[in-house]
């Protein structure tokens, strides 16, 4: 038994200084990890200490944590990261799937593929340009919408100042980037179903409506399943770089999220600790939420989010 | 296949997808009217309109003058080559060794890099990071930055666990090292995946600009994607157009704010669009078919 056992090691070793080749391509990226990953995680402890330019930092257990939650901004960005969160992926999970089943129901060819390539391209454009672009869309002077707007007989309407109207503008602008990407993944799992599915339909005398309930829309079951546990993976997140190219005084009390606080007490203002503390309590529920789905998705559908 | 009239319902269908593809693509078409357009009749330009009113130049030139403005294309276009090619090097190297049969440890390195991607570091920690190292306020902090993507790395490696064990072995024998097999069969072999996973990567690079505006903070090393912020989110024009310019040259005085604008946003634009017909090419046969795969 103990000669078994250290027989095991032993070819491990030997097996590992064989290779020790690939060890040392491996390095580098083990590195850059250990530098950019694992360093920053360990200093999250800042969380816990009052930070001190010279000398060691001071331990305050959980005071910046009972400080977090009862900052009333605080309490706002948190309610409006769970806001835009859910618009984004709860409100927004439906839409590409209705764009993949009406691209399919387009027959023409040609006009298929143009709209595809049209809808795919915003997904590749910088937050920066899409929002210079959205504030064209909206603007109050020549702006489409507004001439749409003046079209039904009504007055100009200023949306990025509008506290009422600025998280539909991120929700319309976030369904403007993505619905034409996110819809590759069920137009693709709609050209995997069997053909011969649809032409038994079609002797048994079913409408098209009735296929696309019947066949089509139940094999998109297990993708729908495993996009929208992914994406409440991210519900914390609520896009950072969004919210940073579309804000402005008017409207930010209504569209501030975790990131962007911690941004501005952490960087801006150089409240560490405090930052710090925000940070490390939405990287912890992230991380629940991640795991959680990443669980759930492998009891429902056998596959999980990595 | 017989012929079928259009039914209503899918003329509603038709109309919706055309007019979603439209309220797509005018806004950007709208931007190229705008920045080409004649400086004394683009206050005729309307939201709708995709050509330009008259035709000028004039826009480019004057943003094509200022040196801050070169000085971030160049700056946005070291960070997007360097960084891909470190993205790559890295990238498939990993993958390499991660999928060599029989490496002792392979299981932990993959939770870990798991982990790691899973749990973000804080933009305090790793501003804190940037700054111990000494890659505050040099573009080597972007170059570095975001080096390997785990979800890339993972489908990366599903291209490579593909390459036939005979073509490794034949060339093992044949006395090639880790290294060569790497860039002489694994690489060469794995061409379309890799340019796929190289274009992301880049497109990620040169629309980056949170970073970059945290971790670039002087005049020279600024991208371009944080310049066009500054000039058309924060309508900061001086930025773009540069002081001295602004008063030496009458001719500018006259030019409307958002066709200069609108020049930078189609700047910023150009790449994207330029590689936008290869990612539509390969991607389809690429990482979806991989995705699609397993």
């Amino acid at each position: 038994m103990e000669t078994a056992h250290s027989g095991k090691i032993q070819k491990k070793l030997k097996s590992m200084k064989k290779d020790r080749i690939l060890y040392l391509i491996l390095l580098p990226t083990l590195i850059y990890f250990a530098i950019f990953n694992v360093w920053p995680i360990f200093e999250m402890k800042l969380a816990f200490f009052d930070y001190r330019i010279k000398g060691d930092d001071i331990y305050v257990g959980l005071k910046y944590f009972k400080q977090l939650f009862s900052t009333p901004t605080f309490i706002q960005v948190l309610n409006n990261t769970l806001i835009i969160s859910t618009m984004k992926i709860i409100l927004y999970f439906p839409l590409p799937v209705i764009f993949a089943l009406m691209i399919n129901e387009v027959r023409l060819g040609p006009g298929r593929k143009a709209i595809q390539i049209i809808s795919y391209l915003p997904h590749f454009l910088s937050w920066v340009v899409i929002a210079s672009v959205w504030f064209q869309i909206l603007s109050p002077t020549g702006g489409i919408i507004n001439h749409i707007v003046a079209l039904f007989g009504g007055q100009p309407i200023d949306f990025l100042t509008s506290k009422s109207a600025i998280r539909w503008v991120l929700f319309a602008s976030e369904t403007w980037r993505s619905i034409g990407w996110d819809s590759i993944i069920f137009f693709a799992a709609i050209m995997n179903i069997d053909a011969s599915l649809y032409e038994a339909a079609d002797i048994d005398g079913a409408s098209r409506f009735q296929k696309t309930l019947a066949i089509t829309l139940p094999a998109l079951i297990t993708p729908m399943i495993t996009v929208l546990i992914l994406n409440v993976g991210f519900f914390m997140n609520a896009g950072l770089d969004q919210v940073l190219n579309f804000t402005n005084a008017a409207v930010n009390s209504k569209i501030d999220i975790i990131d962007t606080f911690v941004y501005r007490i952490g960087l801006q203002n150089s409240q560490y600790s405090f930052a710090t503390a925000a940070n490390l309590f939405k990287g912890v529920v992230g991380t629940i939420l991640i795991v959680g789905t990443h669980l759930t998705s492998k009891k429902l559908t056998g596959k999980g989010a990595w | 296949m017989a012929h079928r009239k259009f039914s209503l319902a899918q003329l509603i269908i038709i109309l919706i997808l055309c007019t979603s593809a439209l309220f797509m693509l005018v806004p950007i078409l709208n931007i190229f009217a705008q920045s080409f357009s004649d400086p004394g009749l683009v206050n005729k330009l309307q939201g709708y309109d995709i050509l330009p009113k008259g035709f000028s130049l004039i826009n480019y030139k004057v943003i094509l003058s200022n040196d801050i403005v070169w000085r971030s294309i160049s700056n946005s276009i070291f960070i997007t080559v360097v960084g891909v090619t470190f993205n790559i090097l890295l990238t498939s190297s990993t993958a390499y060794v991660l999928t060599r049969h029989g490496l002792v440890g392979k299981k932990v390195i993959m939770y870990f890099l798991i982990i790691v991607m899973i749990f973000e570091p804080g933009i305090v920690q790793e501003y804190f990071v940037m700054k111990h190292i000494g890659l505050m306020d040099n573009l080597w902090a972007m170059v570095i930055y975001k080096s390997v993507n785990v979800y890339y790395l993972i489908i990366l490696m599903r291209f490579f666990e593909d390459v036939p064990e005979s073509l490794i072995e034949a060339a093992t024998i044949d006395g090639a090292g880790h290294m060569s097999i790497l860039f002489k069969i694994m690489i060469p072999l794995s061409k379309i995946p890799l340019l796929t996973v190289g274009m992301f990567y880049g497109v990620f690079r040169w629309n980056e600009f949170f970073k970059s505006s945290v971790y670039l903070s002087s005049k020279k090393n600024t991208v371009l994607q944080v310049l066009l912020r500054q000039f058309v989110i924060n309508s900061d024009s001086q930025v773009l157009v540069g002081a001295s310019n602004l008063f030496a040259n009458n001719a500018i005085a006259k030019l409307d704010n958002g066709s200069l604008k609108a020049a930078t946003i189609v700047i910023a634009m150009v790449p994207i669009l330029m590689i936008y017909p290869v990612i539509l090419k390969h991607y389809t046969s690429g990482v979806l078919s991989g995705g699609v795969k397993e």
